[in-house]
Order: C-alpha cells, then sequence, then structure tokens
C-alpha cells in the first residue's frame, strides 16, 4: 500500500455500545454472558481470547449476523439489536476472506455498490479508489483465485471500505497467512484504520497480534470479559490469572505486600500497586527475572535446567515447590549442575501483583 | 413469493423510515376488491358477480380488508422499525385469519381475489416478522419460511391427516369398525384355506416352532444368558409365524410382505455388487455400462419392464413361447412382480451404495494390506464394516420403493392382491373410500416403520448426504475369483434388461406380438391419434411443476441447511413425508383433501401439477442440500455485510454458484414428473389425462403394441431430455468457471 494516498470520502465513524448483551445457543451453552462494552469512535479495538471465549459471537451478534438472547446493541444513539444485518452501516472481514469465487477482482469490490444500485460511474469511481488504497489498482481483472493469500484479504479490505460502513469488523482476519506475511498485513491494516479513523473491531486469539494492532484489547473467557485496556496496561498489570498466563508467558509465587514492599521468601521490594495488603501472589514475567549480583539482596531458587538460545538463556527453576521461567540475556551461570541454589531478585518492569490463589 | 429488490425501502442511517409491507398491503386489498373472493364451481377464473366480497357482505369478511388497510398505514407511519413490525404482525393476521375463518365455516371453494388477498396478506406478516426481529433475517426469509411451512402443512401434512381421518370417521362420526372390517377381510389376510389340501395353520405354525427353536439353539451354542435364550425362542417363534404366514396366507398384507422379503435382499445384494464392480473393476467397459445402468430407472416408468416382461416371458412371450415353445402363466403373481421389480430398484441400491464404496478411504485398505491382509481379509474386515451403514439404507429404501410400487403389481399381479394396488381398487373399483384409506394407513405405516426405524437406526442427520470425494491412492483390487463372479451376474441382468427395452421397441414395430412379427408403423399412427395430446399435455404439467419443484426444493434446502428458525424440525418432517409416503397413499390423499369446501381443486390440472411438485421437490431438496454443503457459508454472510438482501444474495451468489446443481435438479423433477403414475392415476380425468395412467391402461386392456410405441417415445424422449439439458448445464457451468480463471 505505497502509493496509497486517497482517503474514502463519507466515511463517518460511530460508536459501539453493548449493553448487557447475552447469548445463549439452545438452553445450555452461553456463549456470551452479560456483556457490556463501549467502543470510542475511531477506535481499533481487539478482542482477544482462546477459542470458544465468546469473541467472535460478539462480532457476529454487533454484525446481525446473530440475533442477542439478552441487551441491547448501540451504534451511535441507534438501537440496532433487532435490526437485521443488511441495514446496520457494519461490515465484516471474514477469516476466509469469502471472496466471491465466480467473480474477478473489480466485480468482488463492486458487489457492495452494485446492490446497492448505484450509477455505473460511480461504481468505477468507488472500486478504483478502494483498489487504490490497497494497492491493487492493477489488479482489478484478475481472478480471485489467481492472487496470494495477503492480495485477496487486501481485496476482501476493499470490499468491505467501498461500501463506507461506519463500523468495521475482523474476524481474525490474518490467520489464513503465513507468519512473515501476516506482521506486514497487520501493519497494512492498522495504518489503513489510523488513516481512515474507521471504529474497528478485531477479533484474534494471536496475543501478539492483539498487542500490535490494537488501542485497546478485551480479553475474554469463557463468555465474560476478564479485563479491558491498552496493550501495556494489559501486559504490565494484568488482572487475573487467566489474563497473564494467556498474554504473554508469567510466573506464579506466593508472597506478601504491606502496601509498599513486597516479601518474596524474605526478599523485600518497593512496589505501587492498588491492591489489598496481605498475602499476594506475585506476578512475574519470565524476563523481570535476573541474577542477584554480589552485595545484592534476591530469593532463593534451585536450578533445575537451562536451555541455551543465543542472545538469552532460558532457566527452569523451582522456588519453594513452585516451577520458575525465566529468561535471561548472557550465558549467566554455565557451569551450574541440577540441585545447586543461585539467588534471584526482580528488575524493574514485569512484576504485578495478584490476589492470592 | 415476490421480492424486494426493487422496491427497496430507503433506510436512514439505520432503520427502515417505511415498512416494505405497504406494497403487498395495498396488493391484499386491491386484490380483495377487484376479485371474486369465492368461485362458483372449478373453474378459477370464472367472474361471479355474487361471490365478489362486498355481494357476500358477511362481517368477517370485511376484516380481511380491515388487516389489508391497516397494514398499509402502519408500514407508511413513522414509527421504529421493530414497535412498526410487530403492529404489522397484528394487523396481517387478523386479516388472514378472519378469511380463513369464513373459509373453515361457508366451505366455499376460495377464489382468486381470495388467493391474491391472502398471498399479500402473508407478504406483509413475512415483512413484519422480519422488521420486527421475530424471525432472523430479511423480508424475503421469513416470508419464505412462512410460505413453506404452510405449504408443507397444506400439501403434506393435511392430505395424509385426511386420509387417517377417512380410515376411522365414517359419515361424521368415529367408527373403527370399517377399518376393523378391512383388515379382516380375506382381502387384506387369509390364513386356512377350506378348499386347498395343505393345513395353512398347521405349516405356519410348524415353521413358528422350528424357527424359534434354531434361534434358541443358536442362542445356547453362543453360551447366552437363560433369560436371553427364552427371548431368542419367543423372538424365533414369531419371525417363524410371520414367514410362515407370509408363504402360505393369502391376500394383500402377506402378498406384499413376502415381495418385499424376495426383493429387498436381492436389490441390496445386487446393487453392492454392481457397486463394487463399478469402483474396482479392472475392466473399463464394466465401469462405463454401470453408468448407464444408473440413469435406467430415472428415465424409464416404473412398471414399463413389468410389460416388458409379457413380451418376453408372458403366455406367446418370445423366450418362454418362442424359445420353449410353453405357453405358462407363472409371471403372474409373486414372481413376475418381484423380477420387475428387482430389475427397477436395483439401480436405486446401485446409486445409494455407490456412493459409500466411493466414499472409502482406499489409504484405509492399503494400510491393512502393509499390514500383512490379503485381499479376503482386507474385504472382511475393513471394506464390510464400512459399508455396512450403506447397505442398511440400499436394504431400507429398496423395502419401501417395494412396498410402495404400484405399476408393477397392477400389470402383473395376476391374481394376487397387493396393498398398493388395493388402495387403488378399493377406491375406483369398489367405490369404498373408507377402505381404500384403511389400507392406505396400513401401507403408509408400514413404509413409515421402515422409514423412521432406518433413519434411526443410521442416526442420519437432515438429508445431509456424505458427498465423499475419494481420495488418491489405489483401490485394493476385488479377489479374482469375485470379481469374475460379479461380473458374470452383471452380464446376465445387462443382457436381460438390455432383451427387455429392445422387445419394447421390437414390439411397437410388430403387427402382433406373438402371432406376427412383420413390420409396421400402425402402432405409431395409433399413439399419433390416441396418445400424442395426451403426451404433449403430460410435458407440459411435467414441465408446469418442475419449476416450483426445483424452487421450493432449493429453498427449502437452503432454509433448513442456513437457517436457525422456529418450526425448521417440522419443515425437514413434512419434506421427509412426503418423500417417504407411497404415491397410492399420496393419491388417495389428495383425492379426500381436495374434494369438497374450499379447497375444490379435483379434476383439474392444479391438482395434478400440485401433486407432482410436492412429489418431486425431496428430490430437489436432497440435490441442493448436497451442492450447498459445497459452499462456504461465510459467502453469504460476506453478501449480507455488503448489505445484499438475502434474495440478492441468492441471485448474484448462490445461483451462479449452483447453476449445474439446479439444472440438474430441473430435469430430474421433469422427467420423475413425466413418468410418475402411483400417485397421479387418481388424480387424472377427463381432459386431464396423463402419459403414463394412459400406457398403464393400454397395457391392461391388452392393447400392447400401440402401448410398446408410447413407451418406446417415452423412453427416447426423457433420454434426449437428460442429453441435451446436461450438456446445456456443462455449457452454462464452464462459462461460469471461465469468468474465475
Amino acid at each position: 500500500m505505497d502509493n496509497a494516498t486517497t482517503v474514502i470520502k463519507g466515511i463517518t465513524p460511530a460508536t459501539v455500545d453493548l449493553r448487557g448483551l447475552v447469548k445463549r445457543f439452545g438452553k445450555d451453552v452461553v456463549a456470551v454472558d452479560h456483556v457490556d462494552l463501549f467502543i470510542e469512535r475511531g477506535e481499533l479495538l481487539t478482542l482477544l481470547g482462546p477459542s470458544g471465549c465468546g469473541k467472535t459471537t460478539i462480532l457476529r451478534l454487533i454484525a446481525g449476523l446473530e440475533r442477542p438472547t439478552e441487551g441491547q446493541i448501540l451504534i451511535d444513539d441507534d438501537d440496532v439489536s433487532r435490526l437485521p444485518a443488511y441495514l446496520r452501516d457494519i461490515t465484516m472481514v471474514f477469516q476466509s476472506y469469502a471472496l466471491f469465487p465466480h467473480m474477478n477482482v473489480f466485480e468482488n469490490v463492486a458487489y457492495g455498490v452494485r446492490v446497492a444500485n448505484r450509477p455505473k460511474e460511480e461504481i468505477q469511481e468507488r472500486v478504483a479508489e478502494a483498489l487504490a488504497m490497497v494497492g491493487l489498482q492493477d489488479f482489478a481483472q484478475r481472478a480471485t483465485n489467481a492472487l496470494s493469500g495477503g492480495q485477496q484479504q487486501r481485496v476482501a479490505l476493499a470490499r468491505a471500505l467501498v461500501i463506507r460502513p461506519r463500523v468495521l469488523l475482523f474476524d481474525e482476519p490474518l490467520s489464513n497467512l503465513d507468519a512473515k506475511l501476516r506482521k506486514r498485513v497487520r501493519e497494512d491494516i492498522r495504518e489503513l484504520q489510523q488513516r481512515l479513523g474507521i471504529t474497528s473491531v478485531y477479533v484474534t486469539h494471536d496475543q501478539e497480534e492483539a498487542l500490535a494492532i490494537s488501542d485497546r484489547v478485551v480479553v475474554m473467557h469463557e463468555g465474560v470479559i476478564e479485563q479491558i485496556g491498552s496493550p501495556h496496561d494489559l501486559y504490565t498489570r494484568p488482572a487475573s490469572r487467566f489474563v497473564a498466563d494467556f498474554i504473554g508467558s508469567a510466573n506464579f509465587i506466593p508472597g506478601q505486600f504491606d502496601g509498599q514492599v513486597i516479601d518474596v521468601l524474605g526478599y523485600r521490594r518497593r512496589h505501587e500497586q492498588d491492591i489489598t495488603p496481605g498475602a499476594v501472589t506475585v506476578m512475574v514475567r519470565p524476563e523481570a527475572l535476573e541474577f542477584a549480583r554480589e552485595g545484592e539482596s534476591g530469593f532463593e531458587a534451585t536450578y533445575l535446567s537451562s536451555a541455551y538460545l543465543g542472545p538469552v538463556t532460558e532457566f527452569i527453576f523451582d522456588v519453594s515447590g513452585v516451577e520458575v521461567f525465566a529468561t535471561i540475556s548472557g550465558s549467566g551461570i554455565s557451569n551450574a549442575e541440577r540441585g545447586d541454589t543461585v539467588l534471584l531478585r526482580f528488575k524493574d518492569v514485569g512484576v504485578s501483583l495478584l490476589p492470592p490463589g | 413469493m415476490s421480492t424486494n429488490t426493487t422496491s427497496h425501502p430507503s433506510s436512514t442511517g439505520m432503520g427502515l423510515r417505511y415498512s416494505g409491507a405497504w406494497l403487498p398491503a395495498a396488493i391484499a386489498a386491491a386484490g380483495f376488491l377487484a376479485l371474486p373472493f369465492g368461485r362458483p364451481g372449478r373453474p378459477f377464473l370464472t367472474i361471479d358477480p355474487d361471490l365478489y366480497a362486498w355481494a357476500i357482505g358477511h362481517p368477517l369478511l370485511w376484516f380481511v380488508l380491515v388487516g389489508a388497510l391497516a397494514a398499509l398505514v402502519i408500514s407508511l407511519l413513522k414509527l421504529p422499525t421493530a414497535p412498526r413490525g410487530d403492529l404489522l404482525i397484528g394487523a396481517g393476521t387478523v386479516g388472514l385469519g378472519a378469511g380463513v375463518l369464513w373459509f373453515l365455516l361457508t366451505a366455499t371453494p376460495f377464489g382468486m381475489g381470495a388467493l391474491v388477498a391472502f398471498a399479500g396478506l402473508a407478504l406483509v406478516i413475512g415483512h413484519a416478522l422480519s422488521e420486527s426481529g421475530r424471525v432472523q433475517g430479511d423480508a424475503f426469509i421469513a416470508t419464505s419460511i412462512l410460505v413453506v411451512s404452510l405449504f408443507v402443512l397444506l400439501f403434506i401434512i393435511y392430505p395424509l391427516f385426511m386420509v387417517m381421518r377417512s380410515a376411522v370417521v365414517v359419515d361424521g362420526a368415529f367408527d373403527l369398525s370399517q377399518f376393523r372390517r378391512t383388515i379382516t377381510h380375506p382381502l387384506f389376510f387369509f390364513l386356512e384355506n377350506p378348499r386347498s389340501q395343505i393345513d395353512e395353520v398347521g405349516l405356519t405354525m410348524r415353521w413358528g416352532v422350528v424357527v424359534g427353536l434354531v434361534s434358541a439353539a443358536w442362542a445356547l451354542f453362543r453360551r447366552r444368558s437363560l433369560p436371553l435364550v427364552l427371548a431368542r425362542l419367543v423372538l424365533g417363534g414369531i419371525v417363524g409365524l410371520v414367514i410362515g404366514a407370509m408363504m402360505y396366507g393369502r391376500g394383500a398384507l402377506p402378498t406384499s410382505l413376502l415381495t418385499v422379503a424376495i426383493v429387498a435382499p436381492a436389490c441390496t445384494l445386487l446393487g453392492l455388487a454392481f457397486a463394487l464392480l463399478g469402483q474396482r473393476s479392472s475392466f473399463r467397459p464394466v465401469r462405463r455400462s454401470l453408468d448407464v445402468i444408473s440413469v435406467l430407472p430415472i428415465i424409464t416408468p416404473p412398471f414399463i419392464l413389468a410389460f416388458a416382461m409379457i413380451f418376453l416371458l408372458g403366455r406367446r412371450g418370445i423366450i418362454t413361447h418362442g424359445l420353449f415353445d410353453l405357453s405358462v402363466n407363472w409371471i403372474y403373481g409373486i414372481p413376475g412382480v418381484a423380477i420387475a421389480q428387482i430389475l427397477a430398484f436395483t439401480p436405486i441400491a446401485y446409486l445409494l451404495l455407490r456412493g459409500s464404496i466411493a466414499s472409502l478411504n482406499p489409504a484405509l485398505e492399503e494400510a491393512a494390506q502393509t499390514l500383512g491382509a490379503g485381499p479376503w481379509t482386507t474385504l472382511k474386515t475393513i471394506t464390510w464394516p464400512l459399508v455396512r451403514p450403506g447397505l442398511a439404507a440400499a436394504f431400507l429404501l429398496s423395502m419401501i420403493e417395494s412396498l410402495a410400487d404400484f405399476g408393477n403389481p397392477i400389470i402383473l399381479g395376476g391374481d394376487r392382491n397387493f396393498l398398493a394396488t388395493e388402495v387403488y381398487l378399493s377406491l375406483t373399483g369398489r367405490y369404498n373410500p373408507n377402505e381404500a384409506a384403511s389400507y392406505g394407513v396400513v401401507l403408509l405405516a408400514l413404509v413409515l416403520l421402515a422409514f423412521f426405524v432406518q433413519r434411526w437406526w443410521l442416526g442420519g442427520g437432515s438429508f445431509v448426504t456424505v458427498t465423499g470425494k475419494p481420495s488418491s491412492g489405489a483401490l485394493a483390487p476385488i479377489p479374482r475369483a469375485v470379481e469374475v463372479a460379479l461380473t458374470a451376474v452383471l452380464l446376465v441382468w445387462t443382457v436381460f434388461v438390455a432383451a427387455l427395452y429392445a422387445s419394447i421397441v421390437v414390439g411397437s414395430f410388430a403387427q402382433l406380438w406373438g402371432v406376427n412379427y412383420t413390420f409396421t408403423i400402425r402402432h405409431y399412427q395409433d399413439f399419433m391419434r390416441a396418445g400424442w395430446p395426451v403426451f404433449l399435455y403430460t410435458a407440459r404439467v411435467a414441465a408446469i411443476s418442475a419449476v416450483p419443484a426445483m424452487l421450493l426444493g432449493f429453498l427449502v434446502a437452503y432454509l433448513v441447511s442456513r437457517h436457525r428458525f422456529w418450526g425448521r424440525r417440522f419443515v425437514e418432517f413434512g419434506s421427509l413425508l412426503s418423500f417417504a409416503t407411497p404415491g397410492t397413499v399420496m393419491g388417495v390423499a389428495y383425492i379426500f383433501a381436495f374434494n369438497t369446501g374450499p379447497w375444490l381443486l379435483t379434476a383439474s390440472a392444479t391438482i395434478i401439477i400440485l401433486a407432482l411438485v410436492f412429489r418431486n421437490m425431496p428430490v430437489a431438496i436432497r440435490a441442493a442440500v448436497a451442492g450447498l454443503a459445497q459452499i462456504d457459508p461465510s459467502l453469504e454472510e460476506a453478501s449480507t455485510m455488503l448489505r445484499a438482501r438475502s434474495f440478492t444474495t441468492l441471485r448474484r451468489v448462490l445461483f451462479p454458484l449452483l447453476v449445474n446443481t439446479l439444472v440438474t435438479g430441473l430435469i430430474f423433477a421433469f422427467v420423475s414428473a413425466m413418468t410418475a403414475v402411483s400417485q397421479v392415476i387418481f388424480l387424472v380425468s377427463p381432459g386431464n389425462q396423463l402419459a403414463t395412467v394412459l400406457l398403464l391402461g393400454w397395457v391392461e386392456q391388452g392393447q400392447l403394441g400401440r402401448a410398446a410405441a408410447m413407451g418406446t417415445i417415452l423412453i427416447v424422449s426423457m433420454l434426449l431430455t437428460i442429453l441435451v439439458v446436461l450438456a446445456l448445464a456443462q455449457r452454462i457451468s464452464a462459462r461460469v468457471v471461465r469468468v474465475e480463471s
């Protein structure tokens, strides 16, 4: 999308407000359980969670492809809960791209304008504009199955943008791409979204993708929102073990907190966090651990094993019965043997407290 | 089903400024005012001034107009979309309900005005259901669901209900005596024949004892527990009694059951043999010839082979009389009917089994062989368990076809009577509607029992057929000896069937079969005079019925496989029911259901077309479901998200992708409408005669020459239709594919 300078006229981004949203399938399966969520105008919000957590269901509820069992969906101030999908000014980019196999690139992108019975010149103009935006202006007459995965993805994006939606939904749009391409397309999507300022809801199960692309991330688990926050907040201050574990990896070490100082096995360290003092679980990122140097305080850990990976070494320690995983730069202790005792300490960032348990 | 692509109610931001229901509401009101609400007799288009709504002046009728006008006003009011939808549902229902109630109270045949008004109001309700959010989907989906459910109710459930009612309600009062008289009558079942030498009851008893003991002995041998052995004894005894009753008893029930007991296993085994050959034969011509065999039952009226058997094996048959100088009658009765049915239904069993043989993964067999299993062991331990469900399906389908078959028994039945023919004979011969209904109920019960046992046993989901793509890998060859034996069977089968078809063609050019074989075109001249107009009429009716059958089938398939809605199970069940119900039963049912009252439709082309539409709809459903299964549902969702209504999605996305399937469905609907006989034989009337019924009549009257001429023309024209249309469909889909590349 190098020479993409055009901006689609006439997109007026909307807010999305979910109030007490519930979706049951059959009698027993609760896919979405009382979700409240407000999506700001022009923001890119990601729904992140393992499969079956209800994120895709929320997306389909917003789209109108499913009807809520309870609750309301407001777009700007209109209650659209009972409005059919085609009246909602929302559109969606699908995981499988869902490009129509019997139409070429132009016809695919033109579809939304064509079914709205717009005049021919307008169709030409808008399709050209949308294709230019995703850098595919020379591909209009190609068959869709002659394109690469990344190009197909961009056709799908152009096809969605051409109808000037007020909200754009992405359903795991990168999961069919290989790892390298995924990174580039994700940057393209983010860049385009910011340039157009279009309100977007993005569903993924890939935490790295979520952190990279989003203004805010909603972490979901079993139909319930676990935490909402900026990527930075979620990583540094996870609200639950689930979030800490799902976004990045984490160690959980029992400790004490008196409001100012954490105590782990006699190792004391200042910490600022609004949490009830007493017994706590200390969440430590693997990269927030380091060896205590001479004269520094630390807590005792038993060395179990290590793997040398070049820039870092991965260690596994036993800290009073809890297995602790650490990535430490440099070779560290190259000649340690299983059962040796070492002294570990926390770095400045990457430590957060959770309620005990 | 009208569409709303042309009259998009424009939306302002979110929601509709006015409801799309205004147009159907206006049409309903206009139809109500401009056209007669009732009709005096059968013809639709007569306009009787006394039957205009205002001339009738019944208060209930005015509610129809009030409902339509209220809907018109409400749809144009400035209201939020959802509550307006709720109001519209109310208005539409009041109008429709009042009209229906009036018809039920007065039993007047409905007129054009009522049709237009009701269709309009149904569309109003459909729009309203969608706009109120009570049905997920747009007006087209909501209306389709409503209309399809109504159709299933009116043209499948209601007629079947009427048959059952007629069996137990005599002169308006519940009365089981007629039903009891029918099933105790010797025509239905009798065992002890005082005039015969043998003691039928005693022999039957002996069968019961012997089979019971054998089954108990087997259980003992397998070291089962004592209660189980006793259970086997009782069960075996019952099976033995049934076998005895079938063999020595007379009447429709044992005759039909005995025929089934011969035909179903034979068809299944032959079908399996052919399927194995078709997939695995090392000999290419064998595989090709099976493709032809699979088309035969589609292009042939079901009884044409029975008719040809008279030519070959009858009293003056070319084999029996010409070759062996015999004059025998043995083909009249169970042997002849059974042979004719085996010939007719084996291709159906073959088609079912071909799928399950084709979907066997060759890798499994290869795995078995790399583990040291020889061809025999592989067949026994891998192939057989995997095709067993297919075998069960083929067996039960052959059972159903044999029970429901009407044409073969009526030609070759001789002095034996069958359940399916008794339905017809008791109505048209003895004019006893209650008896006909009673036979119908028994037949329906047997068939549905078989049908639902099959579905319960196989746990089959909906219509969704297994469309297994054969994966790569070499297929295990059949053991040499088995292949030779199977090929021999196929050869005999093919020669015999070819001889039967040839005899029809030859017979149509011979002066008098069995006596004088000089060439003549006299029979074709007779056919042109007496049969050609009927043939053309049949083609017209079949063509008219094929289009709605295909569209309705496609719609049902689309709704059932792509939408969740209240009543989906009902629609599925109704379509299954229309598929499983024997044609004769459905024919009688239509007579009972549409002979009086608002539903006066008998003795018209309309009822024949309706019967054919709902008869052939399941075929189209199957084809469409299989086609839809190949298409990713997110294509339709993508279209919806680009603000296309579902009708637009159907037209622009699904239709182009399914052209082939739909065209194929259309031909099959047409051809099976052309060759149907069992259902329509009840519904023909002077001026509405059909080719197969006429052909059957000629055979019964012994006018075999002109019957052969008509049979030849029917088969040749059906074959040409299929070939031409399939070639066309291939060209169309080739064009669609060209767009892709």
